[in-house]
């Protein structure tokens, strides 16, 4: 049998945009197929895990949502460091999340390596329908489609209007952008030198016969 | 379930919709009107405080009056280096944590900013540690990439030596002679045993005699190997250490091999201090933790416990204010005496150092023992050096960090010195493949584990003296400045520093009564000592150090579902792993 860990990609990704948008939701729709109606204000989860196949890879998924940090826009660099996806996310029905979110969309160009994907992600779609007919309720949608097609299309992003709460478009992101990685991770970003062959793991202490057994401390 | 459509196509357009044009700042918010700890200051221990209380449960709100974290041990871009000297020399804010920062960039357009993580205070990591143990039990590791550094270098009789640390590498020497390879064995057994009982009444006799007078009485070990444990294995910052401050340094540096590999210390990548610092940030976010930058402490009331930034903005506070030295707000009368002082050169170099690292690595310690240089330095003068693997620069560039304690002009010209000592040593070593010594076989040392040859570096060193650079080292940034701090060299942080703000309340006293201080970043070049502080801190605030990171992250693990969760996944054998568990 041949080994999935041969060609397992590993995919930092970074979730962005503002408090209450369903950042956290659509994590837990991905991670683990649920919603929760009335989801607290993230904090406590430092990041998660998901692995996937997509095509022959296998993708392994590190999550990183944003915690207290990101109220004031101040996420420490090591939270874009080395991150190669992003999600950028707003409510359709806030314009001012689209707003941050085209903040969101310039802080990466600035702070993140080049070649980072990023979806612009407008979530809570369902709320624009009516679920009796499935008719757009008029005046629900307060972002047009188009407004987030075009600063995607600017911004060079992947797009998606999404719903955590029916699972709308969820899966679909997270595919895409595993679709797109490998040629991410081929031109990886040179300037600074990212090889860094002898990274150590500190949770794998290496067998340790020498000096311990004497030490009495 | 209503049907799935692609939105906006058939739909009517709610002419609602507002345009939302050009890239405005969205409002933000402001900050909580409670908390139960202000933090001002994001340097390390005030960081790794922050993540200790915010587990613990309580409010914190951690701010930072720069722009970026990380305070006094920051890792700056050239641009933030750039601000960061005006403002140390402007000195228009009341505190003097630095002073006289001379910063030279010959050829500005060849540095791009963002390619470089200078450090403001370089440290290195013993592989047994306390902080390395709590970076496993904090989980703060996972945000971080720790990479090896073995070589530890002393410059001797204008030559750089490296030290024979390993069983291995003192038994293949071909410079020591049999016995002086049993002495040296004898002595590191010694160091590994020194607390056991029977050893007591002799640790006793000797542990207050110099460590230099000792262990050539004990051990009969020449001078230059004395050195070498003492400055470069020990990395002890002063001349005159006691046999017990030398046999534990020495101890801490032995006890580290072999714990993640055949190497003594590690480092962060892309930054020392201030990535780590970042670290315990996330961590203490992620607990709950609320983070703001550029905001700067202007007061603190105690009677009615109220806090007000220099935005006007306010916070109660229910506990304490722990406040760096470095945020002290304007008018302060409370903030600790620093009386020690850290002379620093940081300088980038257009050369990649790889000679002086080992295998596969891209950092080394190069270390000056007192009067070892032309400058009749007192004290020894320690350098990090930073290849481009670290992630602190672009490639074939190098950072070095020189530091020692002497003070004011005399310590700058020690580093003057250790630098041109260094210039010469590079570009005699990188020069036509390095030697111009003839090698004999007896150069060349087999290591007993790996049965890679390496040539012994001493060699490498030699006939120095008269040598004479065909290139000459370009210099791409050179930083000099001195650093204050009230640690003293080998002393533990004490809570006496502490205390200090609160024996001093009388009424009317300053914008900052009552405000706990933290000190400066210590002259350590390791990182021991900054749990400790952390950890005193902590008791002060919650009243004792118990439960300091006494945290259950089980369910913060990874998330597994879905169909492939349960595949044999090689790299997943780590993440099951129980935790490590170090002694202390
Ligand atoms: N109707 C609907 N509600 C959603 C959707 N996604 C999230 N929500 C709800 O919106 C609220 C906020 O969701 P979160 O996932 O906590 O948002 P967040 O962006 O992580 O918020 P912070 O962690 O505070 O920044 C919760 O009450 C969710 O139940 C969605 O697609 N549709
Ligand atoms: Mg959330």
């Amino acid at each position: 049998m041949s080994s999935p860990a041969t060609n397992q990609i590993s995919v930092k990704l970074v979730l962005l945009g503002e408090a209450a948008v369903g950042k956290s939701s659509l994590v837990l729709r991905f991670v683990s197929n649920d919603f929760e109606e009335n989801k607290e204000p993230t904090i406590g989860a430092a990041f998660l895990t998901q692995r996937c196949t997509i095509g022959d890879k296998y993708i392994k998924f590190e999550i990183w949502d944003t915690a207290g940090q990101e109220r004031f826009a101040n996420l420490t660099p090591l939270y874009y460091r080395n991150a190669q996806a992003a999600l950028v996310v707003y409510d359709i029905t806030k314009p001012a999340s689209f707003i941050k979110a085209r903040h969101w969309v310039k802080e990466l160009h600035e702070q993140a390596s080049k070649n980072i994907i990023i979806a612009l992600v407008g979530n809570k779609y369902d709320l624009t329908l009516d679920s009796e007919t499935g008719e757009e309720i008029e005046g629900s949608r307060k972002v047009s489609l188009e407004e987030g097609q075009n600063l995607a299309e600017e911004e060079n992003l992947l797009f998606f209007e999404s719903s955590a709460k029916t699972g709308y478009n969820v899966n679909e992101m997270f595919t895409t952008i595993g679709e797109k990685i490998p040629e991410a991770i081929a031109k990886k970003d040179n300037t600074r030198d990212q090889s860094g062959g002898n990274r150590i793991d500190l949770n794998a202490p290496a067998e340790n016969d020498i000096h311990d057994s004497s030490c009495s401390c | 379930m209503a049907e799935r459509r692609p939105s906006g196509i058939n739909s009517r357009r709610p002419s609602v919709i507002p345009y939302l044009a050009g890239i405005e700042k969205p409002v933000l918010p402001s900050i909580p009107s409670q908390c139960d700890v202000l933090i001002c200051g994001t340097g390390l221990v005030e960081s790794i405080l922050a993540a200790a209380l915010a587990w613990q449960g309580s409010r914190v709100l951690h701010v930072d009056a720069n722009p970026y974290y990380g305070d006094t041990c920051a890792t700056l871009t050239i641009e933030q280096i750039k601000a960061w000297c005006a403002s140390v020399n402007d000195g228009s804010s009341g505190f003097q944590g630095f002073s006289k920062a001379m910063l030279h960039i010959p050829y500005p357009h060849r540095l791009n900013s963002r390619d470089y993580g200078i450090d403001l205070s370089p440290r290195v990591l013993f592989a047994k540690s306390d902080l390395l143990s709590l970076l496993i039990n904090s989980r703060v590791y996972r945000y971080l990439e720790f990479q090896s550094l073995s070589n530890f270098h002393t410059f001797e009789n204008d030559t750089f030596g490296k030290m024979l640390s390993t069983k291995e590498e003192i038994f293949t020497d071909q410079s020591m002679t049999l016995a002086s390879k049993r002495q040296l064995m004898k002595m590191m057994k010694f160091v590994l045993e020194y607390d056991l009982p029977e050893n007591k009444e002799e640790l006793e006799t000797h542990m207050h005699e110099p460590f230099t007078d000792y262990v050539s009485n004990r051990f009969h070990l020449s001078s230059q190997q004395i050195n070498e444990l003492c400055y470069a294995l020990g990395l002890a910052p002063k001349p005159d250490i006691s046999t017990i401050q030398g046999l534990s340094r020495v101890r801490r540096y032995l006890v580290s091999f072999n714990i993640y590999g055949n190497f003594p210390t590690l480092y962060s990548k892309y930054g020392g201090p201030g990535e780590i610092s970042q670290g315990f940030c996330r961590s203490a976010a992620v607990a709950g933790a609320t983070y703001k930058l550029d905001c700067a402490l202007k007061s603190f009331d105690p009677d009615t416990k109220t806090a007000t930034f220099e935005d006007g903005s306010k916070v109660k506070i229910s506990e304490k204010v722990v406040c760096s030295p470095s945020q002290a707000p304007e008018g302060s009368r409370n903030v600790p005496e620093r009386n020690y002082e850290i002379t620093r050169l940081i300088t980038i170099v257009e050369k990649s150092c790889k000679e002086w690292f080992a295998e596969g690595e891209s950092a080394a310690l190069v270390v000056f023992p007192p009067k070892s240089l032309p400058s009749n330095n007192q004290f020894p003068v320690q350098s990090i050096i930073m290849g481009s693997g670290t992630g602190c620069c672009p490639k074939d560039q190098c950072v070095w960090y020189l530091s020692t304690i002497e003070q004011g002009e005399r310590g700058r010209r020690d580093l003057e010195s250790a630098l041109k000592k260094m210039e010469e040593s590079i570009l005699r070593e990188s020069e036509d493949g390095g030697f111009d010594v003839e090698l004999t076989e007896s150069d060349v040392a087999v290591q007993a584990n790996g049965g890679i040859s390496v040539i012994n570096s001493v060699k490498l060193g030699k006939s120095f003296k008269g040598f004479v650079p065909k290139e000459k080292l370009t210099y791409l940034l050179k930083l000099m400045f001195t650093q204050y701090t009230s640690v003293a060299p080998f002393g533990v942080v004490s809570n006496a520093v502490f205390e200090k703000a609160e024996e001093n309340d009388h009424p009317g006293n300053g914008p900052d009564l009552k405000v706990i201080y933290s000190s400066m970043p210590s002259t350590e070049i390791s990182y021991d000592g900054v749990v400790t502080e952390a950890r005193l801190l902590y008791s002060k605030i919650v009243g004792s150090d118990d439960d300091f990171f006494d945290v259950d992250f089980e369910d913060d693990e990874d998330y597994e579902h879905g169909p492939s969760s349960e595949s044999a996944i090689v790299d997943d054998a780590e993440e099951f792993q129980p935790e490590m568990a170090f002694e202390l």
